[in-house]
């Protein structure tokens, strides 16, 4: 009797499954959205995927792609093996043309993987790490910048902007770079190095420590025994937070501090070490909202857009560099000759979108590697409690202020 | 030699830290036999208080000590009651320690739900600012919890040696059977040990507080490194953790120094794995003569 039902209750299930199915494939394209919805990361996860569905809102209004509507089908990856999970769950059971993500650079690592295996183009937007395309994937391009790009950003604002705002020669500076010891801070770290040395500059400590630290106090004392003059720290907020406070402890004033992006952002960040104490710092990171609009054309049909759908204002730059990222791929599948991997793939390789007509900034056009060679971060500086754009001069909205 | 004076301070202050977050833990391990696992997020949940009653209330983080040693007591005692102790009995001891594993995750993504993945800075209501002595400066809060970490130890140390209580946790500590059989209630003492133990990391919280923002993962970052005091000083010894805790604090802030501070972690875990090798009764632990 027990064995009937059941058996009768899974038919049914099934009969549903494929009436929803069938229903569902009619005049419609379905692609995929995998970010971090719920954990952790959970915030800006959410964040990058308002990028995308505004970007495909937009798509829709205006007749879709091919005639079809797009559907998002969203996926959770809440950690590594989830990310796994909810790839394939994406691929075989929703079966959509495509991947759009995903915030968190180690999940986009896998996820990648299973996409590039199953011949379904996967678009990144938001993870940083450079290895995720030194891989050469064939099916894996990426609009936004990487670690790579934050350094070379620093590097280039203390030779363009810190050195000339203090009268001094760049090399005359000394640079410390001290940064958090996973694979972000470590990646960021040696380019940072590396950039320096190419330009001639003087570092004088590169100090790694775990992102879990309690005391960084030890560590402050090296670099006052260094005589630091510019700090370059590549650090989540915790790590941010404590190097302040305890800097400011011991009374360690270097002229320059220069962050990347993740703790340094935060608004939190801000208000726990201090609006006083923040003044002046500078950050590198994706490009946010206090822009020059000359220099990022769209960016305020984008926020409007934003407050009109969510009635707030945006977190974070992550829903613009996914919006961003989005259009251009959307652009590309819709001029595709078909929706087969290939020719999408081709259509994307195609794309070009010169520097300074999006909303980012920013151009895009793909190298053989997948990645956005046209991709920059901004330079940035908390300026009386709000995050301003100071470099590059186009972008800027204020000038390069001095710390106190 | 002024910067390694400043050194060794910063080391004691850091000492000072790591014992008043060790002692409860010390307690629990050496009485109830328990490695427990959700220590840290007891930390992180009284952080979170000591935040609330800042921000919320406007008190200063000191004045909420005695209420949250209080609470934490009282959390400590439902722990040990509803939790641990049906489990006391489990064919496998260990289950035990699972269990305070789930707390800590359960614990951790309730502060996720509640808080999110965002710091809360306790305001330092001047516990921040510093004492100097020529050169040097040591931060108030910081000496705070020192003074207050051997004020602790001295106090619990009394009370196990004077009053029958302190007797009888000792007695079911040394042989729980035997206890049972004088008469000792000892899943009574389990309970008040908990709540002893809880009830320290109550008063941790709320000098931790204003010195380090709560976030829901805080507790990992401190735990890790109480076992290792707990270890070192051996484990149940409660001025042993006081002293393994300056220990550590003293290695910590001078191999981030004079070696780097990204192997500071390699010098302290690879000074435990000797002290388990070669005195694995720790510095002060009780020996053979214990269970």
């Amino acid at each position: 009797m027990f064995r009937t039902t059941r058996r009768v209750a899974l038919g049914l299930l099934a009969g549903l499954g494929i009436g929803l199915g069938a229903g569902a494939a009619q005049a419609e394209i379905r692609l995929g959205a995998l970010y971090p919805f719920s954990g952790e990361l959970a915030v800006l996860g959410d964040e990058s995927w308002r990028g995308l569905e505004l970007a495909v809102e937009e798509r829709n209004a205006a007749g879709g792609i091919k005639g079809e509507k797009i559907t998002l089908v969203r996926g959770d990856a809440v950690d590594n093996n989830q990310a796994v999970a909810e790839a394939r769950r994406l691929i075989s059971v929703a079966q959509v043309k495509a991947i759009f993500g995903t915030y968190s650079s180690a999940r986009s690592q896998v996820a990648s993987q299973v996409a590039e295996l199953a011949r379904i183009p996967y678009f990144e937007m938001g993870a940083v790490s450079d290895s995720i395309t030194e891989r050469k994937f064939r099916y894996l391009f990426r609009t936004n910048p990487t670690a790579r790009n934050m350094a070379e950003r620093s590097i280039e604002m203390v030779v363009n902007s810190v050195a000339p705002a203090f009268s001094v020669e760049p090399k005359a500076l000394r640079i410390a770079i001290i940064h958090e010891d996973s694979l972000y801070g470590t990646t960021v770290g040696r380019f940072q190095a590396s950039y320096a040395k190419e330009r001639g500059l003087t570092i004088v400590e590169t100090l790694p420590y775990p992102a879990n630290i309690v005391d960084m106090s030890s560590l402050i004392l090296r670099l006052q025994a260094a005589k630091a003059d510019v700090v370059l720290q590549t650090s989540y907020q915790n790590d941010t937070v404590l190097f302040f406070r305890q800097a400011r402890e011991a009374n360690f004033r270097p002229r320059a501090i220069i962050g990347g992006g993740g703790g340094y952002s935060l608004r939190e960040t801000m208000q726990a070490v201090g609006p006083e104490v923040m003044d002046g710092v500078l950050n590198v990171d994706f490009t946010q909202y206090a822009i020059n609009p000359k220099a990022a054309p769209g960016i305020e049909d984008f926020v409007a857009a934003y407050r009109a759908k969510y009635g707030m204002e945006p977190r974070s730059g992550h829903s613009l560099g996914n919006y961003v990222g989005a259009k251009v791929f959307l652009d590309a599948i819709a001029a595709a000759k078909s929706l087969a991997a290939d020719d999408i793939r081709a259509a994307v390789a195609a794309v070009d979108v010169p520097d300074g007509t999006t909303p980012e900034g920013w151009g895009v056009k793909f190298g053989p590697d997948g990645q956005n060679e046209r991709a920059k971060m901004m330079g940035l500086q908390w300026q009386d409690g709000r995050l301003v754009t100071v470099y590059p001069p186009e972008a800027a909205v204020s000038e390069l202020r001095l710390r106190r | 030699m002024e910067t390694f004076v400043q050194l060794v301070l910063n080391g004691l202050m850091l000492g000072g830290l790591f014992a008043i977050i060790s002692v409860g833990l010390t307690l629990i391990f050496g009485i109830i036999r328990l490695v427990n696992f959700a220590h840290g997020e007891l930390l992180m949940v009284g952080m979170y208080l000591t935040w609330l009653g800042t921000s919320q209330l406007g008190l200063h983080p000191y004045v909420l000590a005695p209420p949250l040693v209080l609470v934490l007591f009282v959390i400590g005692v439902l722990i040990q009651r509803f939790i641990l102790q049906p489990l006391l009995d489990a064919r496998d001891a260990h289950v035990q320690i699972f269990a305070t594993v789930g707390l800590s995750t359960a614990l951790i993504n309730l502060a996720l739900l509640v808080f999110g993945a965002d710091l809360y800075a306790t305001p330092s209501s001047g516990v921040r600012d510093s004492l100097t002595f020529g050169p040097f400066r040591i931060l108030i809060g910081q000496l705070v919890m020192f003074v207050c970490g051997i004020v602790v130890v001295g106090a619990l140390h009394l009370f196990m040696e004077r009053t029958y209580l302190g007797r009888a946790i000792r007695a079911t500590a040394q042989h729980r059977a035997a206890a049972q059989l004088m008469g000792v209630d000892v899943k009574r003492i389990y309970i008040i040990t908990f709540g002893i133990g809880a009830a320290c990391v109550g008063l941790a919280a709320a000098l931790v507080a204003p010195i380090y923002p709560a976030s829901p993962t805080v507790g990992t970052y401190f735990v890790l490194t109480a076992f290792v005091v707990v270890v070192l000083g051996g484990m149940g010894s409660l001025h042993g953790a006081f002293i393994g805790a300056l220990l550590i604090g003293l290695v910590d802030s001078l191999s981030a120094f004079y070696i780097a501070p990204d192997l500071k972690e390699v010098v302290i875990f690879g000074l435990f794995i000797l002290i388990l090798l070669f005195r694995p009764t720790g510095l002060f632990g009780l020996g053979r003569g214990s269970e």
